[in-house]
């Protein structure tokens, strides 16, 4: 059966209720009322929009935030972990290795490195024929 | 034999705003953004499943070669809206449409059931047209 318009607009409300406080300990109950919906109905229609549960998408969004807080800023992990709103640094740890592929501070340090060669070797991360393209630039204004 | 494609460009005259679009509004990842040493920036961004397709936001007036006739060319059609860009694919249509309204992007109109699925156009606001998708 097709979602009608101003559910499509209650399930959207939601979505972005999460996206702006993630940070916050919210939960089933406190998404659903940003929805005006049961939880029962709530929980069926955003999984089906997204095809994941609002749990699964909170933990997704916090995730990524914690993956943008180790490449940009200097707060220590566990210090990230609680900004981003999970309560125990091991849960923390075991599902950003899980999602990203490596533990936060290994993650961290890779990202610092290619920060650093971004600013010292910017040329090692384009690919060749743009490369060209501005040696031709700079040889027409000399 | 050449299997995949790993880099496209979408061309924009304001690569900031190209990253507060993309990456801000439609949710997009920062792969990289480097600047050499004659301002030309290599900005590229990823969809969020499609972590191996790099789209380079390029200004092409600024470190590219191209010649005052073909800058002046990509301007025009830039600024005109000329420029269609390509087709993202979403898994649904219609909570993407209202998502992306609420933010402040700019649709042709309301989604619409077509043959393939359902679809909404949608600009970048910097010259790019799109296809939003959702394949049936």
């Amino acid at each position: 059966m097709p979602i009608a318009p101003e559910v499509y607009k209650k399930i959207v409300t939601a979505k972005l209720y999460i996206d702006e406080c993630f940070h916050e300990p919210i939960d089933l109950d406190r998404i659903a009322r940003e929805a005006c919906l049961s939880r029962f109905h709530f929980h069926r229609l955003f999984t089906s929009i997204y095809r994941l549960t609002p749990h699964q998408y909170l933990t997704r969004k916090r995730i990524e935030q914690a993956r943008k807080a180790l490449a940009g800023k200097t707060l220590t992990v566990t210090e990230i972990c609680a900004e981003v709103g999970f309560e125990s640094i091991g849960s923390f740890s075991t599902l950003f290795k899980k999602t990203i592929g490596h533990a936060p501070n290994n993650y961290r340090q890779q990202e610092w490195q290619k920060n650093v060669q971004a600013r010292e070797q910017p040329r090692s991360f384009i690919p060749h024929c743009f490369i060209e393209t501005c040696t031709k630039s700079n040889s027409q204004e000399e | 034999m050449i299997t995949r494609i790993s880099h496209v460009t979408f061309f924009v005259l304001d690569q900031e705003k190209a990253r507060e679009f993309y990456v801000d509004k439609l949710g997009f990842k920062v792969n990289t953004d480097v600047k050499m040493e004659n301002g030309f920036r290599w900005l590229t961004v990823t969809a969020p499943d499609q972590p191996d397709l790099e789209i380079a936001l390029l200004n092409p007036l600024e470190g590219l070669g191209y010649d005052p006739e073909v800058k002046a060319a990509y301007k025009l059609l830039l600024e005109k809206g000329a420029l269609g860009a390509g087709v993202f694919k979403t898994p649904d249509c219609r909570a993407t449409y209202e998502e992306l309204t609420a933010k402040g992007v700019g649709f042709k109109g309301e989604p619409k059931d077509q043959f393939y699925g359902t679809e909404a156009i949608l600009t970048d606001g910097l010259g790019n047209w799109f296809s939003m998708s959702q394949p049936k």
